[in-house]
């Protein structure tokens, strides 16, 4: 079985570069070739599709805006006016508002149904279990889901109808539904999942035993959760941290339909802007998402090196 | 001690998490059985299923017009599909080729993680304002197209990447030099390694296009997309004939997502029970 009698297929093309070099360096070099040409059409794609597109938003907010037009022409005329003009500041303070309000609820929401599901369901099938069941929902229309909180929120909605069937009020609550309240309750229960999800994975892998060895030296749930699980389920809440805050600080769906035009994100100016071919307002206001999202990010991604936690 | 307080305390907040997670989408269930002289809230006038026959066509003239779900669910599908294989495709070649250690592999990683964390309206307006510099019409079958897969390879990528880091080349490499083929090592050993990440990359990929909302908006053209139509009916007064449709498409991703799992159940069986073979000859 072991015998040399039969040379692997890959020796002949092999011989034709060891003359100078090793067979090991050769094959360096062949799966090297190889890699750069199965990544090509990938990084190509990217690079034409995304980055470009990006590049062409910074071009644009420096062109000249006429009425129903955008010309070459470049000038800052768009950028002082974005920033002289109190409704587009105040949906800058809109938007980092309810992107903090949101991130704190998804987490306060989150980590506690994570930590259930992490370390105190031992049962793997249950774990399983009770993972899909908080993922399901992520697989169902978006725009539905948005939607669905209509129904429930309204003065004749679901929440207001138990209350007072319950006598808890007598007037139905008018601030539920079109207000900055039903945006973020609405963005919360989209957006919680790609909390629950990175810190349940975290803590499901903490090793059994050190919590185990922990508690046999006499340490206490809360000293356990303070020094064990909490400094290990951290990578967790932080890739948590960057997938909500991406979502949230591009969102303009669930305030459009839920905020009554109460709530203008910079993703909703940008909409409207386009709506009435305002393209470089549109391309400002892009300009300025995209720095906030890359400070985010990036200040997230110094706390966490995300290609070591896939 | 406090453990044994806080475990129910825990299983309480989960439960009323999961009510939180599917609360609003009941509510919507339920009232999608609303009568038609009923409005789009309680109290349920009369159970019927008489939005679900105007969505489908069938019921007389109504002063609600109907939602334009036809063309555009055709749309979406084929969408969807050209979506998935191009970007499992690219997922997979790029995740194979990580295998190897190259320079640049980093930033070359982020450059593709950016395209699920870009916000989708930001590259939707960029490919917009492109589009319009070089003069090209935006039509959903390339301009939402070209980000969709922009948007769902990332997802594949991953997904490869995993199922790659998990199984040993030297597996592949066995068996090319038992003198087995390249085709039929692709085929008995490599492919069933691979096949649980690819299906689960044309879950995601099919799943993600079918729904995409924001990242069409922009750069569909004259022609929409199901989400598109969707989204058209939210600035005029709601009807329940959306909640109907909301039922039905969320039955239909059950669906895919009940195919997924079967599909993935039989192969580890099929798998499992092979190996077992393979261990008493």
């Amino acid at each position: 079985m072991y015998t040399n009698d039969k040379k692997s297929p890959g020796t002949p093309i092999l011989a034709v570069n060891t003359q100078a070099t090793s067979p090991a360096a050769a094959r360096e070099v062949r799966d090297r070739r190889r890699a750069f040409l199965l990544l090509t059409p990938g990084v190509l794609w990217m690079l034409l599709f995304m980055l470009l597109p990006l590049g062409m938003v910074i071009y644009v907010s420096f062109w000249t805006q006429t009425t129903f037009a955008v010309k070459p022409d470049l000038t800052t005329a768009s950028w002082e006016q974005f920033l002289s003009s109190a409704t587009y500041l105040s949906a800058i303070g809109t938007t980092l508002r309810v992107w903090v309000i949101v991130l704190l609820a998804t987490l306060i929401v989150g980590y506690p149904v994570a930590l259930f599901i992490g370390l105190f369901v031992k049962n793997r099938t249950l774990q399983t279990a009770l993972l899909v069941a908080c993922v399901i929902p992520f697989w169902t229309s978006f725009l539905i889901r948005v939607i669905a909180w209509r129904p429930m929120l309204g003065t004749e909605g679901a929440i207001n109808i138990i209350l007072m069937k319950l006598g808890i009020i007598s007037d139905p609550l008018s601030f539920l539904l079109f207000s900055e309240f039903s945006v973020i309750v609405g963005m919360t229960q989209i957006y919680c999942v790609f909390m629950v999800g990175p810190i349940t994975f975290m803590i499901a892998r903490i090793d059994e035993s050190v919590i185990e060895a922990a508690r046999d030296l006499g340490a206490s749930f809360g000293t356990i959760f303070r020094r064990i699980v909490l400094p290990l389920s951290l990578p967790g809440v932080i890739v948590g941290t960057i997938f909500v805050s991406v979502m949230v600080l591009g969102e303009f769906a669930t305030a459009a339909s839920l905020s009554g035009r109460k709530v203008n994100l910079l993703g909703n100016i940008i909409v409207s802007q386009v709506g009435s071919l305002k393209w470089a307002f549109a391309a400002v206001a892009g300009v300025v998402l995209t720095v906030i999202i890359t400070v985010v990010i990036a200040l997230a991604l110094r706390v966490v090196d995300l290609r070591k936690e896939m | 001690m406090e453990v044994r307080l806080l475990r129910p305390v825990l299983m309480l907040y989960t439960a009323l998490f999961l009510l939180f997670l599917y609360g609003p989408i009941i509510i919507l269930a339920i009232l999608s059985f609303q009568s038609q002289s009923g409005g789009p809230q309680f109290p349920i006038q009369e159970w019927s299923v008489y939005w679900y026959r105007h969505l489908l066509g069938l019921a007389e003239t109504s002063r609600v017009s109907q939602l334009p779900v036809g063309e555009s669910l055709v749309r979406s599908l084929v969408l969807a599909f050209m979506t998935t294989v191009v970007s499992v495709t690219l997922g997979t070649m790029s995740a194979e080729a990580f295998r190897t250690r190259f320079k640049g592999a980093g930033p070359i990683f982020y450059l593709i993680i950016l395209g699920m964390m870009v916000p989708g309206v930001l590259v939707g307006l960029g490919v917009a304002l492109l589009a319009n510099f070089l003069d090209i019409g935006r039509a959903w079958w390339s301009t939402s197209f070209v980000l969709h897969v922009v948007y769902t390879f990332p997802f594949a990528f991953l997904v490869m990447l995993a199922i790659f880091n998990r199984f040993d080349r030297s597996v592949e490499e066995a068996s090319l030099s038992l003198g087995v083929s390249p085709a039929k090592t692709f085929r008995r050993v490599t492919f069933p390694l691979i096949f649980p990440g690819v299906l689960s990359a044309m879950l995601f990929s099919f799943t993600l296009s079918y729904d995409e909302f924001s990242r069409t908006l922009f750069t569909a053209g004259a022609d929409l997309t199901l989400p598109l139509s969707i989204y058209g009916t939210f600035s005029v007064e709601i009807y329940p004939n959306v909640f109907a449709f909301g039922v039905l498409t969320t039955l239909f991703s059950f669906t895919l997502l009940a195919i997924y799992g079967l599909l993935m159940k039989r192969f580890t069986a099929r798998s499992k029970s092979r190996f077992a073979g393979q261990e008493e000859t």
